[in-house]
């Protein structure tokens, strides 16, 4: 299910900013303390030639999967709070397909940039999910246009525009994480 | 009329007039009616054919075969392929240096990769008059970062390799293009340095480049870097084959006159 999150934008760029230091010094003790790995995982980190060569296999690969999952599990400890969860699997659908959403060019183009993983950093990004981010001002301009409408939105629709007035500041939608 | 029909219509792409006319006709006539009208159409469009100057040219060259119902004429094979690129560096490799310049002007549209590698062969075959022609065109080459990169990762050689990297960065070269040029280095600082600037600029391009540049184990190509894969490593691969060396010196000799 999609949910909403708080995002603190300098959180989330200083833990990039750590990540990328402790990978460039390839500092696996560093980067297992940052990741919060122990036993055989921190390990298995020293393993490989460069720690780098992890993240850039498959998420999906079970040697690499707990690497990922740490990555995005200490990134939303740090930097997202979840702020609204849908309970309809057709939200998706809904955004990115109701007429009235789409006639309008401006609104579209704030759904769609919520739902574009390309505007996520790529630790948070996990493959098939939908996901995306919006700044404060679009979220709140968007929040605003879906109040408007709100009369003319289907149930998950109303509700989705409840969630995003949740939201403190930028918006990240994800549904995977 | 049907609603497609109408559709058209409205586009401008309806018929009109006499045609539309006839269409709606045939379609409240009978069967039989439908056949007799059929027939008379295929004869009144042959006895045009045979009175249309283009066709009786055409039959009385030979170009138009009998046993075809349609009388179109035979298919033609596509023309061969003129040379490449590929078939430059081929003459080069086989030691055809001269072959090699003489195919790099047949192809050379005067911009791109065909002008650098032609211009690098009249250099090195000290060929100043050719080499003046060309400058301009490759100290102009768009992106300016491009071709410097390019070198610098098929020059096979970190000192050697560091200048053009720089000069790639003082051109506003993009975090993905450094990243890239970096991870194929052969200092190994400067691969891990490269390669976790690629992951934080372009992540499925770093996967790709991992996988088919550096073949590391248990990494896979991402589709989704696919073309942006292959627009920078064909370049790469062809200064590379020509000599990495050469296309080096050329582009410090574009340097004096404008280029990056």
């Amino acid at each position: 299910m999609l949910s909403l999150y708080s995002l603190d934008r300098p959180a989330l760029q200083a833990f990039a900013k750590e990540l990328k230091g402790l990978l460039l010094s390839d500092d696996r003790e560093g980067l297992a303390k940052l990741l919060e790995l122990s036993g055989s995982l921190a390990g298995r980190l020293a393993e490989a030639p460069r720690a780098i060569d992890w993240f850039l296999r498959a998420d999906t690969s079970p040697e690499a999967a707990p690497f990922f999952s740490s990555l995005r599990r200490i990134a939303k400890k740090r930097a997202l709070t979840l702020a609204w969860t849908s309970e309809e699997a057709s939200l998706e659908g809904r955004l990115r397909q109701y007429d009235i959403l789409r006639e309008d060019g401006e609104i579209a183009a704030r759904i769609d940039k919520l739902l574009s993983p390309a505007r996520l950093p790529w630790f948070l990004v996990r493959p098939g999910a939908t996901c995306g981010w919006l700044d404060a001002t679009g979220r709140a301009q968007l929040a605003e246009d879906l109040r408007r409408l709100r009369a003319t939105l289907p149930p998950e629709l109303a509700a989705f525009a409840e969630g995003l007035q949740e939201v403190d500041g930028d918006a990240v939608a994800h549904d995977a994480l | 009329m049907g609603f497609f029909d109408k559709a058209k219509k409205l586009l401008g792409l309806g018929a009109d007039g006499d045609d539309a006319q006839e269409s709606e006709g045939e379609e409240h006539a009978e069967p039989g009616d439908r056949l007799a009208a059929a027939q008379a159409k295929v004869a009144a469009r042959s006895v045009a054919e045979r009175s249309d100057p283009r066709v009786l040219a055409a039959e009385r060259a030979g170009k138009l075969d009998p046993r075809r119902k349609d009388r179109r004429p035979p298919l033609v094979e596509a023309a061969p392929q003129g040379p490449s690129v590929e078939d430059a560096l081929a003459a080069r490799e086989a030691g055809d240096k001269d072959g090699a310049q003489k195919i790099l002007r047949d192809i050379d549209r005067g911009g791109g990769l065909r002008t650098v590698l032609r211009a690098a062969a009249a250099m090195e075959a000290g060929d100043k008059a050719e080499l003046n022609s060309l400058l301009t065109a490759v100290a102009n080459e768009e992106p300016r970062y491009k071709l410097l990169l390019q070198v610098a990762a098929a020059l096979d050689d970190a000192e050697a390799a560091r200048p053009y990297i720089e000069r790639a960065e003082a051109h506003k070269a993009p975090a993905w293009a450094l990243g890239w040029a970096k991870a194929t280095s052969k200092d190994p600082a400067v691969v891990r340095e490269g390669l976790v600037e690629l992951v934080f600029a372009d992540h499925a391009l770093a996967r790709t480049v991992g996988a088919r540049d550096l073949k590391l184990p248990g990494v896979e190509a991402d589709p989704d870097a696919g073309s942006r894969y292959a627009s920078f490593v064909h370049g790469r691969e062809s200064i590379r084959r020509f000599g990495a060396k050469a296309v080096a010196a050329l582009l410090d000799e574009a340097r004096k006159v404008g280029g990056p």
